[in-house]
Protein backbone atom coordinates (compact mmCIF):
# COMPACT_ATOMS: atom_id res chain seq x y z
CA UNK A 1 0.00 0.00 0.00
CA UNK A 2 1.32 2.99 -0.94
CA UNK A 3 2.59 5.67 2.14
CA UNK A 4 1.87 9.42 2.10
CA UNK A 5 3.52 11.80 4.95
CA UNK A 6 1.02 13.95 6.96
CA UNK A 7 4.04 16.94 8.31
CA UNK A 8 1.44 18.65 10.65
CA UNK A 9 -1.67 18.13 12.11
CA UNK A 10 -3.48 21.03 10.46
CA UNK A 11 -2.47 20.65 6.90
CA UNK A 12 -4.48 19.53 4.36
CA UNK A 13 -2.50 17.64 2.21
CA UNK A 14 0.16 14.47 2.46
CA UNK A 15 2.76 13.70 0.23
CA UNK A 16 2.89 10.33 -1.19
CA UNK A 17 6.24 8.31 -0.75
CA UNK A 18 5.20 5.39 -3.12
CA UNK A 19 3.24 6.14 -6.47
CA UNK A 20 -0.42 5.17 -6.34
CA UNK A 21 -3.03 4.51 -8.60
CA UNK A 22 -6.71 5.70 -8.36
CA UNK A 23 -9.18 3.63 -6.43
CA UNK A 24 -5.90 2.43 -4.20
CA UNK A 25 -6.06 3.31 -0.72
CA UNK A 26 -3.22 4.78 0.99
CA UNK A 27 -1.91 4.92 4.67
CA UNK A 28 -1.08 7.92 6.43
CA UNK A 29 1.70 8.06 8.61
CA UNK A 30 3.58 11.82 10.40
CA UNK A 31 1.17 13.49 12.15
CA UNK A 32 -2.02 11.15 10.92
CA UNK A 33 -2.70 7.61 10.88
CA UNK A 34 -5.02 5.82 8.69
CA UNK A 35 -6.31 5.33 4.80
CA UNK A 36 -6.63 7.72 2.24
CA UNK A 37 -8.44 6.08 -0.75
CA UNK A 38 -7.03 7.93 -3.91
CA UNK A 39 -9.68 9.37 -6.66
CA UNK A 40 -6.62 9.67 -9.03
CA UNK A 41 -3.38 8.38 -9.80
CA UNK A 42 -0.92 9.96 -7.74
CA UNK A 43 2.99 10.24 -8.94
CA UNK A 44 5.84 9.81 -6.38
CA UNK A 45 6.50 12.16 -4.09
CA UNK A 46 3.18 14.42 -5.41
CA UNK A 47 0.21 15.28 -2.95
CA UNK A 48 -3.33 13.58 -2.49
CA UNK A 49 -5.85 15.86 -0.36
CA UNK A 50 -6.86 14.70 2.94
CA UNK A 51 -9.91 17.17 4.09
CA UNK A 52 -12.06 18.32 1.85
CA UNK A 53 -11.18 22.19 0.81
CA UNK A 54 -13.40 24.77 -0.41
CA UNK A 55 -12.68 27.12 -3.61
CA UNK A 56 -9.90 29.69 -2.31
CA UNK A 57 -9.00 27.89 0.83
CA UNK A 58 -5.95 27.91 1.86
CA UNK A 59 -3.52 24.36 1.14
CA UNK A 60 -1.56 23.96 4.51
CA UNK A 61 1.69 21.91 4.49
CA UNK A 62 4.28 21.72 7.28
CA UNK A 63 1.18 23.93 8.59
CA UNK A 64 2.10 26.76 6.15
CA UNK A 65 0.50 28.25 3.67
CA UNK A 66 1.66 26.52 0.36
CA UNK A 67 -1.10 28.81 -2.28
CA UNK A 68 -5.01 28.31 -1.93
CA UNK A 69 -7.58 26.06 -3.82
CA UNK A 70 -7.94 27.31 -7.35
CA UNK A 71 -11.90 24.54 -7.27
CA UNK A 72 -13.41 23.22 -5.09
CA UNK A 73 -11.25 20.18 -3.32
CA UNK A 74 -12.06 16.42 -2.36
CA UNK A 75 -10.27 13.85 0.22
CA UNK A 76 -8.80 11.58 -1.78
CA UNK A 77 -7.78 13.93 -4.86
CA UNK A 78 -4.36 14.51 -6.55
CA UNK A 79 -3.64 18.26 -5.74
CA UNK A 80 -0.71 19.69 -7.81
CA UNK A 81 -0.62 22.80 -10.10
CA UNK A 82 -4.11 22.39 -11.70
CA UNK A 83 -6.09 22.94 -8.33
CA UNK A 84 -3.33 24.85 -6.21
CA UNK A 85 -2.72 28.09 -7.25
CA UNK A 86 0.45 30.15 -5.45
CA UNK A 87 -0.47 33.51 -4.20
CA UNK A 88 3.15 35.27 -4.49
CA UNK A 89 5.09 37.04 -6.78
CA UNK A 90 2.02 37.38 -9.29
CA UNK A 91 2.70 39.90 -11.36
CA UNK A 92 0.51 38.52 -13.89
CA UNK A 93 -2.59 39.48 -11.47
CA UNK A 94 -1.04 43.05 -10.48
CA UNK A 95 -0.88 43.75 -14.56
CA UNK A 96 -4.91 42.46 -14.68
CA UNK B 1 36.29 16.15 22.11
CA UNK B 2 36.08 18.99 19.10
CA UNK B 3 35.98 17.63 15.37
CA UNK B 4 39.05 18.77 13.35
CA UNK B 5 39.32 18.39 9.81
CA UNK B 6 43.18 18.61 7.82
CA UNK B 7 43.03 21.87 5.84
CA UNK B 8 45.51 24.69 4.58
CA UNK B 9 46.40 27.11 6.58
CA UNK B 10 46.98 30.44 4.50
CA UNK B 11 48.83 33.59 4.65
CA UNK B 12 45.67 35.29 6.21
CA UNK B 13 44.82 32.51 8.45
CA UNK B 14 42.00 31.46 6.60
CA UNK B 15 41.83 27.68 6.07
CA UNK B 16 41.62 25.88 2.55
CA UNK B 17 40.02 22.37 2.15
CA UNK B 18 42.17 22.46 -1.39
CA UNK B 19 45.22 23.45 -2.60
CA UNK B 20 44.38 24.46 -6.36
CA UNK B 21 46.08 27.06 -8.67
CA UNK B 22 42.95 29.30 -9.87
CA UNK B 23 43.82 30.21 -13.65
CA UNK B 24 41.10 32.90 -13.69
CA UNK B 25 40.01 35.07 -16.73
CA UNK B 26 40.05 38.70 -16.30
CA UNK B 27 37.42 39.00 -19.15
CA UNK B 28 35.67 36.35 -21.48
CA UNK B 29 38.11 36.81 -24.35
CA UNK B 30 40.48 35.19 -22.47
CA UNK B 31 38.96 31.96 -21.62
CA UNK B 32 40.59 29.95 -24.25
CA UNK B 33 43.81 30.70 -23.18
CA UNK B 34 42.76 30.21 -19.61
CA UNK B 35 40.99 26.65 -20.46
CA UNK B 36 44.19 25.54 -22.19
CA UNK B 37 47.03 26.52 -19.44
CA UNK B 38 45.03 24.98 -16.59
CA UNK B 39 44.35 21.41 -18.63
CA UNK B 40 48.13 21.90 -19.54
CA UNK B 41 49.18 22.21 -15.61
CA UNK B 42 48.29 19.70 -13.05
CA UNK B 43 47.17 21.62 -10.11
CA UNK B 44 45.12 24.16 -11.78
CA UNK B 45 41.86 24.59 -12.18
CA UNK B 46 40.72 26.77 -14.56
CA UNK B 47 38.11 29.98 -13.56
CA UNK B 48 36.54 31.29 -16.62
CA UNK B 49 33.51 34.27 -16.98
CA UNK B 50 31.41 36.19 -19.16
CA UNK B 51 31.56 39.67 -20.32
CA UNK B 52 33.53 42.14 -18.02
CA UNK B 53 34.86 43.58 -21.06
CA UNK B 54 32.54 46.66 -21.72
CA UNK B 55 31.07 46.18 -18.27
CA UNK B 56 31.10 49.44 -16.46
CA UNK B 57 30.51 51.54 -13.32
CA UNK B 58 29.42 49.84 -10.06
CA UNK B 59 28.41 46.54 -12.75
CA UNK B 60 32.13 46.74 -13.48
CA UNK B 61 33.02 46.76 -9.98
CA UNK B 62 31.13 44.54 -8.91
CA UNK B 63 32.50 41.78 -11.55
CA UNK B 64 35.73 42.34 -10.88
CA UNK B 65 35.20 41.92 -7.06
CA UNK B 66 33.30 38.50 -8.25
CA UNK B 67 36.63 37.48 -9.70
CA UNK B 68 38.64 38.66 -6.80
CA UNK B 69 36.35 36.71 -4.35
CA UNK B 70 36.94 33.14 -6.66
CA UNK B 71 40.55 34.37 -6.40
CA UNK B 72 40.89 34.89 -2.59
CA UNK B 73 39.03 32.36 -1.79
CA UNK B 74 41.17 29.71 0.48
CA UNK B 75 40.69 26.54 -1.30
CA UNK B 76 42.96 28.81 -3.91
CA UNK B 77 46.79 28.69 -2.97
CA UNK B 78 48.09 30.90 -5.62
CA UNK B 79 46.48 32.98 -8.68
CA UNK B 80 47.11 33.19 -12.19
CA UNK B 81 45.51 36.03 -13.98
CA UNK B 82 44.49 35.96 -17.72
CA UNK B 83 44.22 39.56 -19.24
CA UNK B 84 43.46 41.09 -22.05
CA UNK B 85 45.73 44.44 -20.79
CA UNK B 86 47.46 45.70 -17.85
CA UNK B 87 45.20 47.64 -16.35
CA UNK B 88 41.99 45.43 -16.22
CA UNK B 89 44.34 42.82 -14.84
CA UNK B 90 45.86 44.61 -12.49
CA UNK B 91 42.86 46.26 -10.85
CA UNK B 92 41.47 42.38 -10.44
CA UNK B 93 45.32 41.55 -9.02
CA UNK B 94 45.02 44.28 -6.52
CA UNK B 95 41.96 43.21 -5.02
CA UNK B 96 43.65 39.30 -4.27
CA UNK B 97 46.93 40.28 -3.10
CA UNK B 98 44.96 41.93 0.22
CA UNK B 99 45.45 37.98 1.11
CA UNK B 100 49.18 37.69 0.83
CA UNK B 101 49.10 34.92 -1.13
CA UNK B 102 50.87 34.68 -4.91
CA UNK B 103 49.36 36.37 -7.88
CA UNK B 104 50.48 36.40 -11.01
CA UNK B 105 49.37 37.51 -14.60
CA UNK B 106 50.03 37.47 -17.79
CA UNK B 107 48.04 39.32 -21.19
CA UNK B 108 47.63 38.85 -24.42
CA UNK B 109 48.14 41.74 -25.70
CA UNK B 110 50.71 42.72 -27.34
CA UNK B 111 52.25 39.58 -28.33
CA UNK B 112 49.05 36.78 -28.66
CA UNK B 113 47.48 34.05 -27.95
CA UNK B 114 50.58 31.45 -28.01
CA UNK B 115 52.91 33.84 -25.91
CA UNK B 116 50.25 34.39 -23.36
CA UNK B 117 49.73 30.54 -23.35
CA UNK B 118 53.46 30.07 -23.16
CA UNK B 119 54.12 32.74 -20.56
CA UNK B 120 51.07 31.52 -18.54
CA UNK B 121 51.88 27.92 -18.70
CA UNK B 122 55.51 28.74 -17.10
CA UNK B 123 53.84 30.71 -14.37
CA UNK B 124 51.43 28.21 -13.47
CA UNK B 125 54.65 25.78 -13.78
CA UNK B 126 56.38 27.93 -10.80
CA UNK B 127 52.92 28.40 -9.13
CA UNK B 128 51.60 24.74 -8.76
CA UNK B 129 55.29 23.43 -8.11
CA UNK B 130 55.12 25.57 -5.07
CA UNK B 131 51.53 25.27 -4.12
CA UNK B 132 52.95 21.33 -3.70
CA UNK B 133 54.68 22.33 -1.14
CA UNK B 134 52.06 22.84 1.13
CA UNK B 135 50.96 20.00 3.59
CA UNK B 136 47.40 19.69 5.84
CA UNK B 137 47.25 20.26 9.30
CA UNK B 138 44.38 19.70 11.84
CA UNK B 139 42.27 22.47 12.02
CA UNK B 140 38.96 23.63 13.83
CA UNK B 141 35.54 23.25 12.46
CA UNK B 142 35.63 27.15 13.66
CA UNK B 143 37.36 27.97 10.07
CA UNK B 144 35.10 26.64 7.88
CA UNK B 145 32.85 28.63 5.74
CA UNK B 146 30.34 26.54 4.60
CA UNK B 147 27.22 27.26 1.61
CA UNK B 148 23.97 25.38 1.65
CA UNK B 149 22.00 25.64 -1.73
CA UNK B 150 19.36 23.11 -3.12
CA UNK B 151 18.45 21.99 -6.82
CA UNK B 152 16.34 19.84 -8.82
CA UNK B 153 14.48 19.72 -5.91
CA UNK B 154 10.95 18.35 -5.44
CA UNK B 155 9.11 16.90 -2.37
CA UNK B 156 12.19 14.88 -0.83
CA UNK B 157 14.00 17.72 -0.68
CA UNK B 158 12.07 19.60 2.16
CA UNK B 159 11.62 16.16 4.16
CA UNK B 160 14.80 14.50 3.86
CA UNK B 161 18.21 16.17 2.27
CA UNK B 162 18.03 19.48 3.00
CA UNK B 163 16.68 19.11 6.64
CA UNK B 164 19.75 17.04 6.85
CA UNK B 165 21.69 19.85 5.78
CA UNK B 166 20.11 21.95 8.41
CA UNK B 167 21.51 19.59 11.30
CA UNK B 168 24.83 19.56 9.43
CA UNK B 169 24.38 23.47 9.60
CA UNK B 170 23.55 23.61 13.34
CA UNK B 171 26.46 21.38 14.30
CA UNK B 172 28.49 23.41 12.27
CA UNK B 173 27.67 26.55 13.81
CA UNK B 174 27.57 25.00 17.39
CA UNK B 175 31.48 24.22 16.43
CA UNK B 176 32.16 28.00 16.23
CA UNK B 177 31.72 27.58 12.25
CA UNK B 178 29.92 29.70 9.39
CA UNK B 179 26.84 28.72 7.43
CA UNK B 180 26.06 30.84 4.15
CA UNK B 181 21.90 29.86 3.04
CA UNK B 182 21.27 32.24 -0.39
CA UNK B 183 19.03 31.85 -3.39
CA UNK B 184 16.89 35.06 -2.28
CA UNK B 185 13.59 34.01 -4.58
CA UNK B 186 13.28 30.25 -2.87
CA UNK B 187 12.47 32.43 0.26
CA UNK B 188 9.40 33.79 -1.27
CA UNK B 189 6.25 32.02 1.17
CA UNK B 190 9.12 31.37 4.14
CA UNK B 191 10.15 34.12 4.97
CA UNK B 192 8.46 35.46 7.89
CA UNK B 193 9.39 32.24 9.11
CA UNK B 194 13.00 32.85 8.62
CA UNK B 195 12.89 36.47 9.60
CA UNK B 196 12.19 35.63 13.17
CA UNK B 197 15.45 33.77 13.63
CA UNK B 198 17.50 37.36 12.30
CA UNK B 199 19.20 38.49 16.24
CA UNK B 200 18.04 42.28 15.93
CA UNK B 201 15.82 44.74 13.28
CA UNK B 202 18.43 45.73 10.76
CA UNK B 203 19.09 41.87 9.69
CA UNK B 204 15.57 40.96 9.71
CA UNK B 205 15.12 44.46 7.56
CA UNK B 206 18.20 43.56 5.72
CA UNK B 207 16.58 40.09 4.61
CA UNK B 208 13.00 40.88 3.86
CA UNK B 209 14.12 43.77 1.69
CA UNK B 210 16.02 41.61 -0.09
CA UNK B 211 13.46 38.62 -0.54
CA UNK B 212 10.68 41.46 -1.14
CA UNK B 213 13.08 43.34 -3.98
CA UNK B 214 13.01 40.06 -5.97
CA UNK B 215 9.20 39.65 -5.30
CA UNK B 216 8.31 42.96 -6.46
CA UNK B 217 11.26 42.36 -9.48
CA UNK B 218 8.31 39.25 -10.99
CA UNK B 219 5.52 41.99 -10.19
CA UNK B 220 6.81 44.85 -11.37
CA UNK B 221 7.66 42.99 -14.79
CA UNK B 222 4.31 42.00 -14.50
CA UNK B 223 4.80 38.11 -15.27
CA UNK B 224 3.45 35.45 -13.00
CA UNK B 225 6.52 33.69 -11.37
CA UNK B 226 5.38 30.62 -11.46
CA UNK B 227 6.68 29.75 -15.02
CA UNK B 228 10.26 29.53 -13.15
CA UNK B 229 9.61 29.25 -9.97
CA UNK B 230 8.69 26.15 -9.12
CA UNK B 231 11.34 25.11 -12.45
CA UNK B 232 9.64 22.31 -14.33
CA UNK B 233 11.67 19.61 -13.16
CA UNK B 234 10.55 20.58 -9.19
CA UNK B 235 6.83 20.25 -10.70
CA UNK B 236 7.59 16.84 -11.77
CA UNK B 237 8.76 16.10 -8.19
CA UNK B 238 5.42 17.08 -6.81
CA UNK B 239 6.77 20.73 -5.80
CA UNK B 240 3.22 23.06 -6.72
CA UNK B 241 4.14 26.18 -5.50
CA UNK B 242 7.27 28.15 -4.96
CA UNK B 243 5.67 28.84 -1.05
CA UNK B 244 6.10 25.04 -0.72
CA UNK B 245 9.23 25.39 -2.35
CA UNK B 246 10.77 28.01 0.16
CA UNK B 247 9.49 26.30 3.29
CA UNK B 248 11.56 23.07 2.21
CA UNK B 249 14.68 25.24 1.12
CA UNK B 250 14.91 26.92 4.53
CA UNK B 251 15.30 23.34 6.42
CA UNK B 252 19.10 23.37 4.93
CA UNK B 253 19.38 26.51 7.44
CA UNK B 254 18.97 24.32 10.19
CA UNK B 255 17.37 26.40 13.38
CA UNK B 256 20.16 28.83 14.41
CA UNK B 257 19.75 32.23 14.70
CA UNK B 258 20.39 34.51 11.47
CA UNK B 259 23.48 36.96 12.79
CA UNK B 260 24.18 38.83 9.30
CA UNK B 261 22.85 39.76 5.20
CA UNK B 262 25.33 39.80 2.62
CA UNK B 263 26.05 41.16 -0.46
CA UNK B 264 26.15 38.99 -3.34
CA UNK B 265 29.64 37.37 -3.36
CA UNK B 266 30.24 39.10 -0.04
CA UNK B 267 32.83 37.61 2.64
CA UNK B 268 31.08 37.27 6.11
CA UNK B 269 33.42 38.58 9.01
CA UNK B 270 31.36 37.54 11.50
CA UNK B 271 30.87 33.84 12.33
CA UNK B 272 27.10 31.98 12.24
CA UNK B 273 24.37 31.37 9.96
CA UNK B 274 23.98 34.60 7.11
CA UNK B 275 22.18 34.70 4.10
CA UNK B 276 23.38 35.84 0.78
CA UNK B 277 20.76 38.01 -1.68
CA UNK B 278 22.03 36.31 -5.01
CA UNK B 279 19.86 34.95 -7.34
CA UNK B 280 18.83 31.11 -6.99
CA UNK B 281 19.94 29.34 -9.88
CA UNK B 282 22.72 26.86 -8.91
CA UNK B 283 25.62 27.64 -10.96
CA UNK B 284 25.16 31.32 -10.67
CA UNK B 285 24.51 30.53 -6.90
CA UNK B 286 27.69 28.45 -6.38
CA UNK B 287 29.88 30.67 -8.06
CA UNK B 288 28.06 33.68 -5.40
CA UNK B 289 29.16 31.17 -2.26
CA UNK B 290 32.56 30.73 -3.67
CA UNK B 291 33.03 34.25 -3.77
CA UNK B 292 32.12 34.95 -0.31
CA UNK B 293 34.65 32.35 0.36
CA UNK B 294 32.80 29.36 1.12
CA UNK B 295 35.48 25.98 1.19
CA UNK B 296 32.65 23.76 0.45
CA UNK B 297 28.72 23.67 -0.36
CA UNK B 298 26.42 21.57 0.83
CA UNK B 299 23.69 20.60 -2.27
CA UNK B 300 20.64 18.99 -1.47
CA UNK B 301 18.82 17.69 -4.87
CA UNK B 302 15.35 15.63 -5.23
CA UNK B 303 15.13 14.85 -9.16
CA UNK B 304 18.71 15.86 -9.52
CA UNK B 305 21.19 18.34 -10.23
CA UNK B 306 25.25 16.99 -11.24
CA UNK B 307 26.36 20.74 -11.73
CA UNK B 308 29.00 21.75 -9.12
CA UNK B 309 31.59 24.64 -8.53
CA UNK B 310 34.82 25.01 -9.39
CA UNK B 311 35.93 26.85 -6.43
CA UNK B 312 33.97 25.63 -3.73
CA UNK B 313 33.53 21.95 -4.17
CA UNK B 314 29.75 20.90 -3.89
CA UNK B 315 28.47 17.68 -1.85
CA UNK B 316 25.38 16.60 -3.69
CA UNK B 317 22.83 15.07 -0.74
CA UNK B 318 19.69 13.81 -2.00
CA UNK B 319 16.76 11.64 0.03
CA UNK B 320 14.93 10.52 -3.32
CA UNK B 321 15.31 6.94 -3.39
CA UNK B 322 14.51 6.53 -7.40
CA UNK B 323 17.25 9.73 -8.20
CA UNK B 324 19.81 7.94 -6.06
CA UNK B 325 18.97 4.93 -8.70
CA UNK B 326 18.95 7.02 -11.55
CA UNK B 327 21.65 9.17 -10.95
CA UNK B 328 23.71 7.26 -8.45
CA UNK B 329 26.89 9.07 -10.52
CA UNK B 330 26.41 12.15 -9.57
CA UNK B 331 25.53 11.98 -5.64
CA UNK B 332 27.40 12.18 -3.16
CA UNK B 333 25.87 11.57 0.10
CA UNK B 334 22.18 8.84 0.47
CA UNK B 335 19.61 11.13 2.51
CA UNK B 336 17.07 8.59 1.37
CA UNK B 337 17.06 6.45 4.78
CA UNK B 338 15.23 9.34 6.18
CA UNK B 339 11.93 8.45 4.15
CA UNK B 340 12.84 4.93 3.38
CA UNK B 341 13.94 3.53 6.65
CA UNK B 342 12.84 5.85 9.20
CA UNK B 343 16.00 7.46 10.00
CA UNK B 344 16.35 10.36 12.46
CA UNK B 345 16.85 13.77 10.50
CA UNK B 346 19.54 14.19 13.29
CA UNK B 347 20.92 10.90 12.66
CA UNK B 348 21.58 11.07 8.65
CA UNK B 349 22.49 15.25 9.79
CA UNK B 350 24.97 13.78 12.21
CA UNK B 351 26.54 11.27 9.49
CA UNK B 352 26.68 14.35 6.93
CA UNK B 353 28.50 16.19 9.75
CA UNK B 354 31.33 13.41 9.32
CA UNK B 355 31.37 13.21 5.82
CA UNK B 356 31.57 17.09 5.53
CA UNK B 357 34.90 16.69 7.89
CA UNK B 358 36.17 14.04 5.46
CA UNK B 359 35.15 16.05 2.60
CA UNK B 360 37.34 18.90 4.37
CA UNK B 361 40.31 16.48 4.77
CA UNK B 362 40.37 15.96 1.14
CA UNK B 363 38.02 13.16 0.28
CA UNK B 364 37.08 14.15 -3.42
CA UNK B 365 33.49 14.65 -5.29
CA UNK B 366 31.58 13.29 -7.90
CA UNK B 367 31.46 16.71 -9.76
CA UNK B 368 35.29 16.96 -8.84
CA UNK B 369 36.43 13.71 -10.39
CA UNK B 370 34.04 13.73 -12.96
CA UNK B 371 34.94 17.16 -13.95
CA UNK B 372 31.23 18.66 -13.79
CA UNK B 373 32.13 22.32 -12.74
CA UNK B 374 31.47 25.60 -14.04
CA UNK B 375 31.53 29.10 -13.18
CA UNK B 376 28.96 32.24 -13.53
CA UNK B 377 29.18 35.67 -12.51
CA UNK B 378 25.77 37.18 -12.51
CA UNK B 379 25.55 40.72 -13.88
CA UNK B 380 22.65 43.48 -12.97
CA UNK B 381 23.33 45.75 -16.07
CA UNK B 382 24.10 45.69 -19.91
CA UNK B 383 26.90 46.45 -20.97
CA UNK B 384 28.06 50.00 -23.43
Amino acid sequence: MPRAIVLNQADNVATLLDAGRAGEPCTLQGEASGQMTLLQDVPFGHKVCIADTPQSADVLKYGQVIGRASRNLKAGEHMHVHNIESTRARGDLEKR
Amino acid sequence: MAMTFLGYRRENDAVGVRNWVAVISVMDNCNPVTRTIAQTVSGCIPVTTLFVRGQFGADLDFAYESLAGLGRNPNVAAVLLVGLEDSSTEEVARRIRTTGKPVETVHLQPNGTIDCIAAGTRKALKLSLAASRARREPCPVSALVLGVECGGSDTTSGLSCNPAIGRLADRVIEAGGTIIISETSEFIGAEHLFAERAVDDSVRDAFVKAVRGMENLAIERGVDMRESQPSPDNKRGGLTTVEEKALGAMAKAGSSPLVGVLRYGEAPVKKGLHFMDAPAAAVENLSALAAGGCQLTFFGTGVGNPIGSMVAPTVKVCGNVNTLETMADNIDFDASGILEKGQKISDVGDRLYAYAMDVASGTRLSSEILDIRETAISRFALSL
